[in-house]
């Protein structure tokens, strides 16, 4: 009688290790494949989204969440391969509104699978589904600034960021410096004033009054010497000093720097230059 | 007096049936996930924390009323019950009424409860928006909607094929758009009009939901919320009258 007790206990002690063993087994069948590794072979958000009854705000973060966990795991050397599927066709389908992952999802293509264009396309997205959100064309203007250097397409990026409400003067001030890196220093220049003018902070304002210093000294020196060629194919040699210029017609009139300095003007090279030092392109090593 | 009483009655059962219970897993989920999060996830918390306190009280809700309201009719005819109640002079309006508040006041109590939890989270998190009550409100006006079908089921069928039959409403009144794109792509005028009537007399859930755009900030209009009650309360009401039209009929002598 008494092994008749000892036989439920015994039963499940037996359960509980065959369990355990084959979990195990299991667990080393699928090593190498990262947990929840299926998620990958989602169909698109668009028709999870009719499944999801009601509730599809909760499946994009479920799977948000998980994207986290599975683009963050190293070991996986081919995981960029659904990665436009995951965040541009199954979270944003799933909810259009959810701005983070567009955000992530464009770090992890951009600098981690490398490929700028396709964090360009989900950002472009999340711009369509989103667009009262500055950040996302920020962070598409960005990213064609840092790591494209392509200073016009920065710029419409930059332009739409600031059409969107509550952007931050950060948004104005690289919008400001992609028409200086396109060297368009004028354009810059009225640019950079209207940062100062609105500055909020003395950071703000210290770093808009050194690029307006610098800015007006450069494009006083490009005005100059672009007269100066003028001169040179006009009437051969160099002018005699800069008031020439102006009483030729070569410039509106003959600009002092901010400082209140004139321009110096050497007439044997006709080189001008500026007696004021640069504040901010000396500090940065330009 | 006498629906109250039923009514009173269905409620007590209910909490003797420990439905509340419900709430105590519905905070553990909340204060569980809120924790999880900031380890899981990069970006807002607060969205996902948002998204999952209100899907969990529809979510909870809906499965009270299903598997609660399913049974409610069918358990008194099985114990007989039904017989000692007929034969006293209530009508079966009231005793359909009667159960259909009871449960009504037990999903009040729970989704009050976990509402209350929930602001309490969101309080403390310093992330309440007050436009989230908008939609609680349209989930408790769903969550009648349910019971009311849960219980018409209830009326003349046995408890696992009325769950089925409420999960299947369930289901179609969340995908009921789906007719209008169908009535889309149909050739013929007379199966377009069969899609579009069909659409019409579906009971339509997606209407309710509003989760996502107060979860997202999006304004919901006040006349939204009034107009989704509204056409709540009135497919509810049709329904309930099915539900009484048809228990009238059952013969129990």
């Amino acid at each position: 009688m008494k092994w008749r007790r000892a036989l439920g206990p015994l039963s499940l002690a037996a359960a509980v290790a065959s369990a355990s063993w084959s979990w195990s087994r299991l667990e080393a069948l699928r090593s190498g494949e990262p947990a929840g590794a299926q998620v990958l072979y989602l169909p698109s958000g668009k028709y999870l989204k009719i499944i999801s009854l009601g509730y599809p705000e909760v499946m994009a973060d479920i799977i948000y969440i998980w994207s986290i966990q599975y683009y963050s795991n190293y070991d996986q050397s081919d995981r960029f391969k659904y990665l436009e599927h995951i965040y541009g066709g199954v979270i944003s389908e799933l909810d259009p509104r959810y701005v983070d992952p567009y955000l992530i999802g464009a770090v992890i293509m951009s600098t981690e699978a490398n490929d700028d264009e396709m964090a360009l396309r989900l950002l472009d997205k999340g711009i369509a589904a989103n667009p009262d959100e500055w950040i996302l064309p920020f962070d598409a203007g960005f990213l064609c600034y840092d790591r494209l250097k392509d200073y016009p397409r920065a710029t419409r990026y930059f332009e739409m960021a600031l059409e969107s409400p509550g952007a931050p003067s950060v948004v104005k001030r690289l919008h400001a410096e992609m028409y200086n890196k396109m060297g368009d220093k004028r354009a810059s220049l009225e640019y950079w004033k209207e940062v100062l003018e609105g500055a909020d902070s003395d950071y703000v304002r210290n770093v808009s009054s050194m690029h307006v210093h610098d800015l007006t000294i450069e494009a006083d020196l490009e005005t100059l010497r672009r007269a100066v060629a003028s001169w040179r194919s006009r009437y051969g040699g160099t002018p005699p000093d800069l008031q020439a210029l102006a009483r030729a017609g070569l410039t509106d009139s003959v600009p002092v720097d901010p400082e209140g300095n004139p321009y110096r003007y050497d007439r044997s090279t006709g080189e001008v230059t500026s007696q004021s030092r640069f504040k901010l392109r000396r500090r940065v090593g330009e | 007096m006498k629906t109250w009483a039923i009514a009173t009655n269905t409620f007590r059962e209910a909490i003797r049936d420990r439905i509340l219970y419900l709430i105590l897993v519905f905070a553990i989920v909340m204060i569980g996930s809120s924790r999880a999060l900031s380890l899981l996830t990069v970006g807002s918390e607060e969205k996902i924390v948002k998204d999952i306190g209100l899907a969990s009280i529809s979510l909870f809700g809906v499965a009270t009323a299903i598997f609660v309201g399913v049974g409610l009719v069918f358990k008194e005819i099985e114990r007989r019950t039904v017989y000692t109640l007929v034969s006293k002079p209530i009508r079966r309006s009231q005793f359909i009424l009667g159960k259909y508040l009871g449960l009504v006041l037990v999903l009040a109590v729970n989704v009050a409860v976990m509402t209350a939890c929930f602001y309490g989270l969101l309080i403390a998190k310093g992330w309440m928006d007050f436009a989230i009550t908008r939609a609680i409100v349209l989930i408790f006006a769903e969550l009648m909607l349910v019971t009311a079908i849960a219980i018409l089921f209830s009326s003349f069928s046995t408890p696992i094929l009325s769950s089925l039959f409420t999960v299947t409403f369930y289901i179609i009144g969340h995908l009921s758009w789906g007719l209008l794109l169908l009535a889309d792509r149909i050739q013929g005028e007379l199966g377009r009009n069969v899609c579009r009537l069909l659409y019409r007399l579906l009971p339509n859930l997606e209407a309710m939901n509003v989760k996502g755009m107060v979860v997202h900030g999006i304004d919901v209009p006040p006349s939204q919320v009034v107009f989704a009650c509204l056409y709540g309360a009135a497919y509810t009401v049709i329904v309930l009258a099915l539900a009484v039209m048809i228990f009238r009929k059952r013969d129990f002598l």
